[in-house]
């Protein structure tokens, strides 16, 4: 189980208060207590159910790594699973089983987190073990050497062998050029054959600390609880200085730039991204939520824009979607993908996107067209209460990129205000050619030597 | 994301023994016109989810591979006279949610809404036409069968989609199940609106469906929705039985040559139908073997001990008849004979020899605590309830589940396995680049 990698991408995550709900029904009270030694703790009571879920997040993730240690952040995730002091390797996830818990690990640009599933009377062993991984993590060489493969067999899987992923690898490389977004999560395949034990060393020491940390606890618990058993497990585990952490903000964007990526694929695919802010990013959050709404309108549902007008509409396009992920810790893509109908091109459907991007531009929405966004979220806020992982998963990702848990509560209210005027506005200001990366994936000719092939890149 | 944790799926296996946890009461009826009914109140948030099941899956096409897969994905996109963008904006302007899926037994068709009438009556209203009145407009036909057509050209992209149709092909030569859900190139080219409204006409019947419903609803409430949504249908025939499934003859290697980094790995054979009477041994021996993740041997001997894969398990798929068991994984073309002599040692091992006494309270304890964890969420309990009933499993399955759980012993799971698991007819299947040093 454990290790997942998480690619935020093509995403559109609405959460927070709803119209049609009582607030008896969906009580939304998120309790914060901050121990002595800078841990932070968050508890949201969830009583459906005698369960619970918990779960760590780390600030640390791929967007903390530079040139030469990509994929560090990930390996460590792997490792924090191959023993402690006190625990031999793989006995954390045996306790956790003999317990009934179930439990994983992810790794983001932004985060590394680590959580459990059990019935609520187990939170203390949860609780007991993150603790003693926190602070007493045994890096062992033979462990090391074997979960290095393990990853390497990961990123085979997940990207060498898939021919969209892997051109999505390349996209982001070319559209960023000072921000560290332009390298994978799981990291270059010779920056995980160069890693070392002591890079492992080094970075744990770096960045695992209570003062760098948020526990999340949503479930069938009581808040005074789970705040005495975090200040018995954490409490006693020294806070580390940090220095700043640089900023690597990406240098504007002086030009649209395009690339090719030919892969063994049998059809085209293309991606194409703007450079935008994100609520972490800027002073006054108007235009971020207006963005988000934006990516509604083109891509939130099935009567959404680029459904009914690409795939159903003019049929040049047999899947496409917009994504923006307003919740990064830094600056990040407004992001559009599709695979072209066969006998169309991709640059045909780039330049169906346009035309759609265009539209935004010169003419507002409807009322209704923005009712029906405005509706999904407000459905989507009572949805996602049916699920602790999630509440919990908002709570911890809004803390550990910067933006700070409590804006969740802001999130209806703030996607409610966003007018037509404000979404054409944010279009002209935003979706700009000078500011966009496009790339193709074209299959690779059967031909020979492998030349590219003719087919594919011309317009119908 | 992908994990390494597999769980049998199709089945609920859980029980509670240290918990006290209310076993959610499946309430059911028969409509007049022969549809049940199944009904779990709940309370706690303001949703109703359902979904219809119909015997109208992969294993009724036919000789039009892939009719099951395209009538159901065009229900909603035409249906009353309203064409897919109406329907879909009548839908999400009161947040609702509606989606169509077909598996090899059945077809499905799943709601999601708010309980406040204001967005629960026109959307249950929308799901009504779309059930019973799908137009299969000519246009949206012609669009869906391209589109599946580029996404059965578009397998060829993945090693592992390729292993498994190839693994089917062969453990089920001669048994519908051997076809791909979405049928094949040729087949979906055959496919006309004839077919369409036959398969619809045939299958989309009363006598054929089950609607569950679960959410902050009375059992009136219920009671009308279900009349609402399923009166109109006609009656019909339930579908006939699915053949059965024949026993494989010999092992077979298969491997297809193909362009990757990794070589995908599937070994196989057809064991578990639902409510199999082994079916208790078998689960609880396949959470030792390799359905538990990291403390199943599987992952232990293949990632933990030799590195050798991201991704390995083991599974149980019960369908109506026979599914399979299925061991997995991935690894670097390189490794691919290492990998194939582990997984095979270690199956042999474990069906040789059994469960130690200590894996078998382990995978008890695992299963019995984390019972709660299974029903914690309304989405989860329609999920449950709909496995127990498509597969007419008895409605108290979950009440006995303890008892059938705890009764299972180390003996019994590996004379089961002896049995059951005839390694020497079982399928390998390897998809990947053979390397210059082997073979």
């Amino acid at each position: 189980m454990k290790k997942l990698l998480i690619t935020v991408f093509i995403l559109t995550m609405f959460y927070s208060l709803s119209a049609f709900a009582t607030a008896e029904n969906t009580p939304n009270i998120v309790h914060e207590k901050v121990l002595k030694n800078g841990l932070k703790v968050l508890v949201k009571e969830d009583r459906r159910a005698p369960v619970m879920v918990s779960q760590i997040w780390y600030k640390v993730g791929a967007s903390y790594e530079y040139d030469g240690i990509t994929g560090l952040s990930h390996v460590l995730e792997h490792m924090m699973f191959q023993g402690t002091d006190n625990l031999q390797s793989g006995e954390f996830s045996k306790i956790i089983a003999e317990n009934g818990g179930r439990e994983n690990a992810f790794t983001g640009a932004d985060y590394t987190a680590y959580f459990q599933t059990m019935e609520a009377s187990r939170l203390e062993v949860s609780m007991r073990l993150e603790a003693e991984r926190m602070q007493r993590l045994k890096l062992q060489e033979k462990e090391f050497v074997k979960e290095l493969q393990v990853v390497m067999e990961e990123r085979r899987l997940r990207t060498e062998d898939k021919p969209q992923s892997q051109a999505y690898e390349y996209f982001k490389a070319m559209a960023f050029t000072s921000s560290p977004y332009r390298n994978p999560i799981i990291g270059w395949m010779q920056d995980l054959d160069d890693m070392t034990l002591a890079d492992l060393g080094a970075w744990y020491q770096q960045w695992y600390a209570p003062n760098n940390a948020t526990l999340v606890i949503v479930g069938d618990i009581q808040a005074a609880t789970v705040f005495e058993l975090a200040e018995q497990y954490f409490g006693g585990i020294p806070a580390v200085e940090f220095k700043a952490v640089k900023q690597r903000v990406e240098v504007p964007q002086l030009g649209i730039r395009r690339g090719i990526v030919k892969q063994t694929a049998k059809a085209p695919y293309l991606l194409m991204g703007y450079k935008v802010p994100v609520l972490n990013s800027v002073e006054h959050d108007e235009d971020i939520y207006a963005l988000e709404v934006l990516s509604g309108i083109l891509s939130g549902g099935s009567s959404a824009r680029l459904v009914a007008n690409l795939v159903r509409g003019s049929q040049v396009a047999t899947s496409v979607s917009a994504g923006y992920d307003m919740n990064s810790r830094l600056a990040n893509l407004f992001l559009f993908d599709g695979v072209p109908t066969q006998g169309h091109s991709v640059d045909a459907l780039e330049k169906a996107i346009i035309e759609q991007i265009n539209l935004l531009k010169t003419e507002p929405v409807s009322k209704k067209e923005l009712d029906r966004i405005k509706a999904q979220v407000v459905a989507a806020s009572v949805y996602e209460k049916d699920s602790n992982f999630y509440q919990g998963m908002q709570l911890g990702m809004l803390e550990t990129v910067g933006v700070g848990w409590q804006k969740s509560a802001e999130y209806v209210d703030k996607v409610k205000a966003v007018s037509a005027e404000k979404i054409q506005y944010v279009a002209n200001k935003y979706l700009i050619e000078d500011h966009l990366t496009v790339v193709y994936m074209l299959p690779k000719s059967q031909g020979p030597k492998g030349e590219s092939t003719q087919e594919l890149a011309h317009a119908q | 994301m992908r994990s390494n944790y597999q769980i049998v799926t199709g089945v609920v296996l859980w029980f509670a023994c240290s918990v006290v946890m209310a076993v959610p009461t499946i309430q059911h009826w028969k409509m007049t016109n022969g549809a049940h009914v199944y009904f779990v109140a709940t309370d706690g948030l303001p949703i109703v989810d359902a979904r219809v099941v119909f015997n109208a899956g992969s294993a009724y096409d036919g000789r039009y591979s892939g009719l099951a897969a395209l009538t159901s994905s065009l229900l909603d996109q035409g249906a009353a006279g309203q064409n897919a963008q109406k329907i879909a904006e009548q839908l999400e302007s009161v947040g609702a949610q509606l989606s169509t899926g077909s598996s090899r037994d059945f077809s499905t068709l799943s709601f999601r809404s708010l309980s406040d009438p204001n967005a629960l009556a026109p959307a249950w209203a929308v799901f009504k036409k779309v059930l019973n009145k799908p137009d299969f407009p000519e246009k949206d036909f012609k669009r869906e069968k391209q589109r599946n057509l580029l996404s059965i050209k578009r397998r060829e992209e993945s090693p592992g989609v390729l292993a498994q149709l190839a693994l089917y092909k062969e453990i089920y030569k001669g048994h519908p199940y051997a076809n791909p859900i979405q049928g094949d190139a040729v087949s979906v080219a055959e496919i006309s609106l004839v077919e369409l409204n036959n398969f619809y006409k045939t299958y989309y019947v009363a006598n054929n469906a089950k609607l569950v419903l679960v959410g902050g609803i009375s059992r009136q409430q219920a009671e009308k929705m279900a009349e609402e949504l399923l009166a109109d249908l006609p009656s019909g025939q339930k579908a006939a039985a699915i053949a059965e499934v024949d026993d494989l003859t010999k092992g077979t290697a298969i491997h297809l040559e193909y362009p990757s980094q990794q070589t995908h790995l599937m070994y196989s054979l057809p064991v578990m139908a639902h409510n199999d009477a082994d079916k208790f041994a078998l689960y609880l021996g396949n959470h030792i073997l390799g359905g538990s993740g990291f403390s199943s041997r599987i992952v232990k001997e293949i990632r933990e001990e030799r590195g050798l894969a991201y991704s390995a398990y083991s599974y149980f798929h019960p369908m109506v008849q026979k599914g399979p068991f299925l061991i997995g994984l991935q690894t670097q073309n390189e490794k691919s004979d290492e990998a194939v002599s582990a997984v095979k040692q270690t199956l042999l091992d474990f069906i040789e020899k059994g469960p130690t006494e200590q894996e078998l309270i382990a995978a008890k304890k695992n299963i019995s605590g984390g019972f709660a964890l299974r029903l914690d969420s309304n989405k989860k309990l329609l999920g449950s309830v709909v496995s127990i009933v498509a597969t007419d499993t008895p409605l108290n399955y979950l009440n006995t589940y303890l008892k059938n759980i705890d009764a299972v012993s180390v003996e019994q799971i590996k004379e089961t396995f002896q049995r059951r698991l005839a390694v020497d007819k079982m399928v390998m299947v390897t998809v990947g680049q053979i390397t210059g040093e082997k073979k």
